[in-house]
């Protein structure tokens, strides 16, 4: 369900691509509108129209009149300053000064950490060992001492605006460089990148179409982030004494308080309001930085609503049949979006004791859905609306799954129920081993266990599986996809379950190692009597090995049957059409449906 | 080659990489600054002998017959003997005294600071994100309005507060002067007693980063597979959150605690000033206010080794906190 990229834990944020299309693209670009983003833009707005037009309206500066640190009223808005000079007025300046020093040193290091993070990642060998090489000692050589040292070396006659923003932008670019690089190696390997190279595009219209629009949202984020770095940092360094001469900032305005004594002597107009124009400045800046992140990473943007879902509502419970084990009645999921999307429309079913059910159908039909709901593993915004879930336990107490209260659910959850996740590959926790993710099903659900039989039980689930004992110490990333998937289904295993769902366990696969694990599946329904759910878009797959088969089309079930009888007499035209798109193993689409060779046999 | 040869080579390629930018700035001053330096030092009863010019004659590269590769090389040499040149600004101590001084002052102040700040504002971070949805929520926003406000801004505001209005803590200092440095309790005290209004600066400025970059990458690594898993595991919630859901979210905030250390050193610049604490960022201003050339170029390497050596260290721990990196390599 949820594939993510590795990056995520190496720290590079996710970029969704951009539809190529020109307007969608565009559209994709575009922050959506939120009060955080609205806040935002009006600070920057009425902020940046103080600094460009203030200046206009505003008396001279630096006049001097004889009432040194007057309060604010009187005719000065905000006071005077100690030699009296009109703070309001400096303040218009310095504001002015100040979004000058940002904007410059902003495009500045956004460009040089575009060419070194961009260029470099895009062109790859040599040029990218140097690049990277660059940006990372520029990363670690600390900026600031540098800076006052440069400064500290050029006098204050030649220590301009520009020199200042200059030595700033230098010394500021490569952490965003950084960025950058990881999110260009990412969007270099793409599908559609790799193809517009193998088209044979040239390289600076793959960078300029294929890859910056992709990048925009990132450039953004850094270029706002830099514009707030470099307000920040000139703010610091005039504070210093080693900013920029000659020059109205509102760092500068704050040095000149400071060595007046503004603060030890109240005069906290003076001192206040350069500060809090920087604080807000930065603050809406962040705010739109807040909307341009949910673009980069979208996980941030949907809403996670925590509320206690309701109960759902109970329609009535079918009579249950013999050695059932599972029984799912009238079950409602819906998605709760602006839209909201009935994924699972009244489905129900029964699982007997150690039968294997094969769910089948295309994506998106709301197989995972159930699945999750089932276990009432889904999340927000997907919500359980009606039906009933029932385990019928071997000791012959009856579970209502979705009246169970946390810790109740807590301990029903792998010790009744376990399940294998689509995609091994992320189902195991990358950063910890094989027998720590193994055991703690055991300390947590089995708290009695003494170590040496926690330890003997684990073993014995690999070699279950066919997995060597001495991979307990391996981590994920030792482990091959396939073995992967067996330690999975080894530690749905642990608490000896008596139900197990399995969704796609063979997907991205190689056939060999598929079969394998069908036929453990077969071997460990055999042996332990566990009632498997085996979700899988692959029909012939179920036909070969599910004893009865529920066809799922647009959250509802359309068929539900024996195998046999959903081989032989279809009744759904949807099965009938699900099973003529699949060729024979002569290779004819359709053939399938005459062939008989596979009816029997199995996999075994 | 192996990861941690990987990283011993690169932070030899970038401490090699500071020494020669160090070198050079040096060599770019404009005018002759021998002459205005020796004048400085007449001024203040040091005695111009030959050997003092030479030493800053090598120092600053002028009127040296030297070509300069082997300038560049007698520079690494003195380096390589710990010989830091002598200072003009507290003449006649030697720039590696003057450092040793002030830099148990930086290292304690501003470690302290940061570190606390860090797990301060991780775990905040790992709370809010998984906490998502309530109101917790409405924290993220407040971090940003404590990371867009100026630094120095703040703490002369909170100490005009804490320190002036309130009294609670003395304004300026790192201990009280009429005590004698040394390690006994009194003087120990005095100096966490100043030493706490300054650090509980460096904390409220930088907490609200770290709180924001932990609790983003917490929602993002809430919705990973593996935290879905634990949860069918039935593993407890908060085995979940930290084991599953932190151990993860947590990798780039440690790597981004690395990258930070070169900006904490330069934020104790300003936090020294501020407080007129006597550490490395303090002497640093003081140097470029006397032109003390010898002086700067002691500091920032010393600065760039201190943050080279503990990005180092840092870049070790990652290795062991997350397996794929060694494999990686």
């Amino acid at each position: 369900m949820t594939n993510l990229s590795p990056e995520t834990t190496t720290g590079a944020p996710i970029l969704t691509p951009v539809r190529r299309g020109r307007i969608s693209g565009l559209r994709a670009v575009l922050p959506t509108w939120s009060p955080r983003l609205g806040v935002g833009l009006g600070l920057v707005a009425v902020i940046a129209l103080f600094g460009i037009f203030g200046p206009l309206f505003v008396g001279d500066p630096d006049a001097i009149r004889d009432a040194g640190l007057a309060p604010p009223g009187h005719g000065h808005l905000l006071g005077l300053t100690q030699t009296g000079q009109d703070v309001f007025a400096q303040l218009a300046y310095a504001t002015r000064g100040s979004l000058q020093i940002g904007l410059i040193v902003g495009v500045l290091a956004t460009v040089l950490s575009a060419f070194f993070g961009v260029i470099g990642a895009y062109a790859g060998g040599a040029v990218d060992e140097v690049f990277s090489l660059f940006s990372n000692i520029m990363l670690v050589i600390p900026g600031l001492p540098l800076v006052i040292v440069i400064a500290g070396f050029v006098p204050p006659e030649s220590r301009g605006a520009w020199t200042v923003a200059l030595v700033l932008a230098s010394t500021g670019w490569a952490a965003s460089a950084r960025v950058l690089r990881a999110q260009t190696l990412s969007l270099r390997n793409r599908d559609y990148v790799a193809a517009a190279r193998v088209a044979g595009e040239k390289r600076w219209r793959v960078i300029t179409v294929e890859i910056l629009p992709n990048l925009l949202p990132l450039l953004a984020s850094q270029f706002v982030f830099a514009v707030i770095a470099a307000i920040l940092s000139e703010a610091g360094l005039s504070f210093l004494g080693l900013g920029a001469s000659n020059s109205s900032t509102l760092g500068t305005m704050l040095y000149f308080a400071q060595n007046g004594f503004a603060l030890q002597r109240d005069a906290w107009w003076w001192f206040v309001p350069p500060g809090l124009i920087i604080a807000l400045f930065g603050c809406g800046l962040s705010l739109i930085n807040f909307s341009i992140d949910e673009i980069i990473n979208p996980k941030l943007r949907v809403a996670g609503r925590r509320r206690r879902a309701e109960r759902p509502e109970t329609r009535e419970v079918a009579e249950v049949e013999d050695d059932v084990v599972l029984s799912v009645d009238h079950l409602d999921v819906v998605y709760r979006t602006a839209t909201p999307v009935h994924a699972v429309k009244d489905v129900s079913f029964t699982l007997r004791r150690g039968e294997i059910l094969g769910l089948a159908g295309e994506s998106g039909c709301g197989k995972t859905t159930l699945a999750y709901a089932i276990n009432r593993l889904h999340r927000p915004p997907a919500e359980v609306t009606a039906g009933a879930v029932v385990l019928h336990d071997r000791d012959g107490s009856d579970i209502d799954v979705p009246a169970l209260e946390r810790e109740e659910l807590r301990a029903f959850r792998w010790d009744r129920l376990s399940m294998v996740f689509q995609g091994a590959m992320n189902a195991l926790n990358p950063v910890t081993t094989v027998r720590s993710q193994l055991d703690d099903v055991l300390t947590t659900h089995r708290p009695d266990l003494p170590k040496a039989q926690r330890k003997a039980k684990c073993e014995e689930v690999l070699r279950l599986v066919g997995v060597d004992p001495a991979r307990l110490g391996s981590y994920p990333h030792e482990l091959s996809g396939g073995m992967r998937q067996r330690v999975m289904i080894a530690m749905a295993l642990l608490l000896d379950p008596q139900v197990m769902i399995m969704d796609e366990p063979t997907t991205a696969l190689d056939v060999v190692v598929q079969r394998g694990i069908l036929k453990q599946i077969l071997r460990l329904r055999d042996e332990f009597g566990i009632a498997v759910v085996l979700i899988t878009h692959d029909l012939p797959l179920l036909l070969e090995i599910a004893d009865r088969i529920a066809v799922m089309k647009d959250g509802e079930i359309v068929e539900f049957a024996a195998a046999e009888r959903v081989y032989r007499s279809p009744s759904h035209p949807y099965t009938r059409t699900l099973l003529a798109s699949f060729p024979s193993l002569t290779g004819e689409r359709g053939a399938f449906l005459r062939d008989q060779a596979l009816a029997d046999g199995g996999v075994r | 080659m192996s990861y941690y040869l990987r990283k011993l080579a690169f932070y030899l390629v970038a401490l090699w990489a500071a020494l020669t930018l160090d070198f050079f700035i040096l060599r770019l001053l404009p005018g002759n600054p021998v002459d205005v330096l020796l004048a400085k030092l007449a001024q203040r009863g040091g005695a111009p002998d030959p050997s003092v010019r030479r030493a800053y004659e090598l120092l600053l590269g002028t009127h040296s017959d030297e070509p300069l590769w082997s300038q560049y090389v007698s520079y690494l040499d003195r380096l390589r003997h710990g010989d830091l040149g002598v200072s003009v600004s507290v003449f006649p101590a030697k720039v590696s005294d003057v450092i040793a001084q002030a830099l148990p002052w930086t290292l304690v102040l501003v470690g302290i600071a940061t570190l606390l700040s860090f797990v301060l504002g991780v775990g905040l971070g790992v709370i809010v994100g998984w906490k998502r949805g309530t109101w917790l929520d409405a924290l993220v926003p407040g971090t940003t309005v404590l990371a867009a406000v100026p630094y120095f801004w703040l703490a002369l505001l909170l100490a005009a507060l804490l320190a002036g209005a309130l009294g609670w803590f003395p304004l300026l200092g790192g201990y009280d002067v009429a005590l004698d440095p040394g390690w006994n309790a009194d003087f120990i005290g005095s100096a966490v007693y100043h030493g706490t209004l300054p650090a509980l600066t460096i904390v409220v400025s930088s907490v609200g980063g770290w709180l924001l970059g932990m609790r983003n990458m917490m929602v993002s690594t809430g919705s990973e597979d593996y935290v879905l898993t634990a949860q069918a595991k039935g593993l407890r919630d908060g085995r979940v959150m930290l084991r599953y859901a932190a151990r993860n979210a947590v990798l780039p905030s440690v790597a981004g605690f690395a990258i930070s250390l070169g900006f904490v050193v330069s934020g104790s610049i300003v936090t020294e000033q501020v407080f007129a604490y006597p550490g490395i960022g303090s002497k640093l201003l003081q140097a470029v206010q006397n032109n003390d050339y010898a002086l700067m170029q002691g500091i920032f390497l010393i600065i760039t080794v201190a943050v080279l050596g503990a990005n180092l260290v840092i870049d070790l721990l990652y290795g062991l906190i997350d397996a794929r990196t060694r494999a990686r390599a």
